[in-house]
């Protein structure tokens, strides 16, 4: 009972720790950069693999507080000044998802799902 | 200058709003004295902005990716649980309402927690009020130059007109009569509740929390949801250009199980409220 106990509790933990493996493994999305600099994003146009999920690693270089937003993906991240925010962003399907800085409306792009 | 008036308007519009319903809510019942439930709730809404803006700026890594939409997630939950609450509440009183004026003023205080009130203007003030700070923050470290300065103008002025109106909605809500004042305000409350929980569900959608679905609609073109009028639906009754399936049934859910609620649960009139199938007592 002891032995086979002793194995049930061995098997359970190296099962979670492979799922844990394998969820972190996947959980490594491509990290695509965007900035934020002289009230204009850089690039305009982030081109992404579509169904794939990534990270929008969004770095404020201006000197004031910056808020990514889209509503097409249903994200609203301020960026504080000076500051780098990675935003999650699930698989998208084919098509273009357009954002701005809420702070700035003039500063838009779009992010193209190819 | 322009920019940033309607940006700090649209921001302040809903706290505007919120604040001048429950001024009004409670001089409507009589509750004057206790003015100071929605000053205390706002003003540790502004307090509360001003700490999260200030910290914000403190953090990075993890906590400055996930804390605010944590924070968010969670504003956005307590919000809607005090307005369906409080919303019902109203509906509640305003079918109820008969008998003498200081009945139902006693009535009132007695059957519904005041704290409540504080904990809607909390959340009405805090729910945009931390991104209001940093942005208005951005804007005063760039009032150095003339334009910094019509920036910062602009903004402090779109904050101002949004107050107005919450002002005006005292002023004029102080003249509707209680009960249709009460009937009015439940059903934005309910509106704005239900854009809400909906901006949750799609939040918890884009975390990946919630499964993703498709987009609903399109409705970009006729009416953006980032400009000024589709801006405002969106901040009143939860307008949204392109909405997923979640997004637009949790909003309908939200409706119809709150609506349901609101409008069918209220005091009995008595005629209505007879059991179909059931012979009155006196006829059988």
């Amino acid at each position: 009972m002891g032995k086979s106990f002793n194995r049930l509790i061995a098997g359970v933990v190296v099962a979670l720790v492979s799922v844990i493996g394998a969820a972190s493994a996947a959980d490594a999305p491509p990290e695509i950069p965007l900035t934020v600099d002289k009230n204009q994003f850089q690039p305009t146009e982030v081109k992404v693999k579509a169904n794939t999920p990534f990270v929008l690693v969004i770095t404020n270089k201006s000197a004031k507080a910056a808020e990514f937003e889209s509503k097409d993906l249903r994200v609203e991240k301020v960026v504080p000044a000076g500051k780098t925010v990675n935003v999650r962003i699930r698989a998208l399907k084919p098509g273009t998802y357009s954002f701005l800085d809420d702070f700035n409306q003039q500063a838009t792009g779009r992010i193209v799902a190819e | 200058m322009g920019g940033t008036f309607v940006i700090t308007l649209r921001e302040g519009f809903e706290a505007a709003l919120i604040m001048g319903i429950v001024y009004t809510y409670l001089q409507k019942i009589g509750a004057e004295r206790h003015y100071r439930y929605a000053t205390r709730g706002g003003l540790l809404g502004v307090l509360g902005s001003v700490a999260l803006g200030a910290l914000v700026t403190t953090l990075s890594g993890p906590l400055l990716d996930l804390g605010p939409d944590v924070i968010g997630l969670a504003v956005i939950l307590v919000a809607v649980t005090v307005l369906t609450w409080h919303g019902y509440w109203m509906q509640q009183h305003a079918r109820a309402v008969k008998g003498d004026v200081q009945h139902r003023i006693d009535e009132a205080q007695a059957s519904h927690r005041l704290w409540t009130i504080g904990v809607l203007a909390f959340t009405g003030v805090f729910r945009e009020g931390a991104e209001t700070v940093l942005f208005l923050w951005g804007l005063l470290t760039q009032a150095t130059s003339p334009s910094g300065w019509a920036s910062a103008t602009g903004a402090v002025l779109g904050l101002a007109t949004a107050a107005t109106l919450g002002w005006a909605i005292f002023r004029g809500g102080r003249h509707m009569s209680l009960q249709r004042f009460f009937a009015v305000t439940s059903v934005f409350l309910l509106l704005l509740a239900a854009g809400m929980f909906s901006t949750g569900v799609g939040r918890l959608e884009a975390m990946g929390v919630l499964p993703q679905s498709s987009m609903a609609w399109d409705t970009s073109r006729a009416l953006d949801d980032h400009g000024v009028v589709g801006g405002f639906l969106n901040g009143l009754v939860g307008y949204r250009a392109r909405p997923s399936r979640l997004e637009a049934g949790s909003y309908l859910f939200y409706l119809i199980v709150s609506g349901a609620l609101l409008f069918r649960s209220g005091p009995p009139k008595p005629r209505a409220r007879a059991p179909r199938g059931q012979i009155p007592a006196h006829a059988a």
